[in-house]
């Protein structure tokens, strides 16, 4: 019975989640005006020439990659927190392991920058093979210079 | 203020992690560091070293256990014993060698950069850790991490779109199956109280379960999620599919680590944890063991595809391990590590092989006709490769192939008598196959005869035919001529005259994936004798 009493708060924030979803649903359906939308209403532009197709849409795919770069710094997160709070019961063998981890991780940061998963800006290429790359020009990217912004 | 107990950490038994590891974030760091691109070669140098220093680490190990005998460390998730060691070694050798034959192919391909075998030695010390893994959660971690590098690996050839669905389907069959291993753990866990492999074991013998349906559904998932990755039919159907098209050194790779890795970790699960609950899991390690050699057979008989031959055979060897693991006792341990030990030196060399003849992309099981002509030496090192797959005397196929079906008729009764019977059927269904790949090695090319019979006529014959010949002749010699603008075409690095030329790396690790084969198929003391003591160095 201790087990159930114990889980008891985790079933209460699903039902919560459920109910809340749920209800958004509901209000919203009760709430908003219900006016049909004429078909002028509906189209991408209300004046102008009548679109015969629907205009092909352009967004770069940048996205993904982000989602993956973010999954390094918050699997990152996830140990140090729980570190902080339990530092000092960990000791020196607790840092020095958190730091190990930390060069792991920095490691593959790094290994983005170099292949320049970072590198926003106009150019959309990853410089692969770039003969000019430089130890200096991977840290160097890091901190945009007056002539990146240039280019 | 409460201090967390740190576990006692005994550095040599996880050196082998620490080294493959710390080779894969070097290698990264200094790719990313260096001006322009790390050439390949250089990955290949540090995994081959990084390979070579954990088989040293081994020998260390070795001389620990013999010493002191089997230990646990890191709070008992971490064994030490002559399994472990013999596995490690095993995957270690099966890493370098992999790197060899890679190394080739990324030259082959114009692939620069290091990520391969950045890779390859993730996945390696994620194998490693299952090897060595004395509790559920740990075996679970390493599968992940072998896992996830090799999905990445299937996807290597970029401009390949079956490599891409290679690794489609591996991620998303793999993902699966893991996801029903963990479900497996958790009933394991909730049937038992502990996720470790010794104090499953004591706990089981000590108490009697009141209904053993949790524990048996457990046992079931973990067998189901090892079935997937080992290729165990009816798990199998994503195998075939996935060596086809994956980079042909990668399924080489893939096919000597997860099978080793996964076969040790589930040896440990089944005879050492489970060791108790042996009636309700034989049975189900019986079906998977029958049928995976039976199907593996058969369906190899039929594939055009080398590649996907190899799958298949590798299926089959799959169910002979899973025999051994059936006969539960130290003898099929032993004879398990001595088939896996022969098993992954077998499959890369046989990938190496394929690499190198198939280079042109065909891997079509005609174009190994006459191969025999073009490059004796390898054809013959394929020859020897197949026919110690077969189990053919003198290969120390045949010696594991018997110690396998010996320890599974050693218990007395239909089961075993069946199984061993059905393991026969198999190894002679396997023959054909193998010994057709060989034969058609040594049989005539298909474009020379028709020249040689041009040839033959033009000496012989009158005006006429002799003209008919000579048209024939021209034809022939056309169609040579079209096949090598081909070859030259898409192949630059091949050599004009459309050989395969075999890298020196390649040569190497084909080599030392036959020479043993035949060394210690002849004088078999050393193997046998090393996997026997290792199992009797199992810990408890």
């Amino acid at each position: 019975m201790a087990i159930v009493d114990q889980y008891l708060p985790i079933l209460g924030m699903l039902v919560l989640g459920a109910l809340f979803a749920s209800a958004s649903f509901v209000a919203s359906s009760v709430l908003a005006p219900h006016r049909k939308p004429t078909e002028s209403k509906l189209a991408p532009y209300e004046c102008g020439i009548v679109p015969e197709l629907e205009s092909p849409p352009r967004f770069p795919v940048r996205f993904y990659l982000v989602a993956m770069i973010f999954v390094i710094f918050d699997i990152e997160i996830v140990f140090l927190y729980p570190f902080a709070v339990e530092f000092k019961a960990l000791g020196g063998f607790g840092v020095v392991e958190i730091g190990l981890f930390s060069v792991v991780v920095f490691a593959t940061l790094l290994f983005l920058v170099a292949e320049g998963a970072l590198s926003w800006g106009p150019v959309k290429r990853l410089t692969k093979a770039m003969p000019s790359r430089t130890s200096d020009s991977t840290i160097a990217r890091i901190t945009p210079r007056p002539t990146d912004r240039a280019a | 203020m409460n201090t967390v107990a740190m576990p006692s950490v005994h550095y040599l038994v996880i050196l082998p992690e620490i080294i493959l590891t710390v080779a894969a974030v070097g290698l990264l760091i200094a790719s990313s560091l260096v001006p322009g691109r790390l050439r390949s070669s250089v990955g290949t140098g540090v995994t081959v070293i990084a390979s070579a220093c954990v088989v040293v680490d081994c020998v260390f190990q070795w001389v620990d256990i013999s010493r002191h005998g089997p230990s646990t460390t890191m709070a008992h998730v971490i064994i030490e014993d002559g399994f472990s060691v013999v596995a490690i070694s095993v995957l270690a050798v099966s890493l370098g060698l992999s790197a060899l034959v890679a190394d080739g192919w990324l030259c082959r391909e114009r692939i620069e950069g290091v990520e391969l075998h950045v890779l390859v030695l993730a996945s390696a010390a994620g194998a490693i850790m299952m090897a060595q893994a004395n509790d559920l959660v740990v075996i679970f971690l390493g599968l992940e991490i072998m896992s996830i590098g090799l999905y990445v690996l299937a996807a290597f050839d970029r401009r390949s779109a079956r490599s891409g669905e290679a690794a489609m389907k591996y991620f998303l069959l793999g993902g699966f199956s893991s996801a029903i291993f963990v479900y497996g753990i958790a009933l394991v866990y909730g049937a038992t109280g502990t996720t470790q492999l010794g104090q499953l074991a004591g706990f089981l013998s000590a108490n009697v379960l009141r209904s053993q349906g949790l524990l048996l559904a457990g046992t079931a998932l973990l067998l189901v999620g090892f079935a997937f990755k080992v290729a165990a039919v009816p798990f199998h159907v994503w195998s075939p599919d996935v060596y086809e098209g994956s980079p042909t050194p990668i399924v080489g790779f893939m096919a000597a680590i997860v099978k080793v890795g996964a076969f040790a970790a589930v040896l440990r699960v089944l005879a050492s944890g489970l060791f108790t609950q042996q009636d309700g899991w034989r049975p189900m390690v019986f079906a998977l063991a029958a049928l995976s050699m039976l199907v593996g057979a058969g369906m190899a008989t039929v594939q055009r595809n080398v590649k996907r031959m190899l799958a298949y055979s590798s299926i089959s060897h799959a169910g002979f391990v899973l025999l051994a693991l059936w006969a539960a006792s130290p003898r099929g341990t032993a004879a398990a590590l001595y088939y896996l030990a022969t098993y992954a030196l077998l499959v890369v060399g046989s990938f190496a092989v394929v690499t190198v003849v198939s280079a042109d992309g065909h891997e079509d099981l005609t174009s190994y006709r006459g191969l025999a002509r073009r490059r004796p030496l390898l054809a013959c090192s394929f020859t020897v490769l197949l026919v110690a797959q077969a189990g053919v005397p003198f290969t120390t196929g045949f010696l594991a192939k018997l110690g396998v079906i010996e320890s599974a008729v050693e218990h007395l009764g239909w089961p075993g008598v069946a199984l061993g019977v059905i393991a026969m059927v198999a190894t002679a269904v396997s023959g054909y196959f193998y010994l057709r790949v060989v034969v058609l090695t040594y049989a005539a090319p298909l474009d020379a005869s028709p020249a040689a019979a041009t040839a033959s006529t033009l000496a012989t014959s009158r005006p006429r035919a002799r003209l008919a010949a000579l048209g024939s002749g021209i034809l022939v010699e056309d169609t040579r001529d079209g096949e090598l603008v081909d070859h030259a075409e898409v192949y630059g690095a091949a050599p004009a005259n459309g050989e395969t030329a075999v890298p020196l790396a390649t040569a190497v690790a084909i080599a030392v994936c036959v020479v043993p084969t035949v060394v210690l198929g002849v004088w078999a003391g050393p193997l046998v004798e090393l996997t026997t003591r290792a199992t009797m160095l199992f810990h408890p």
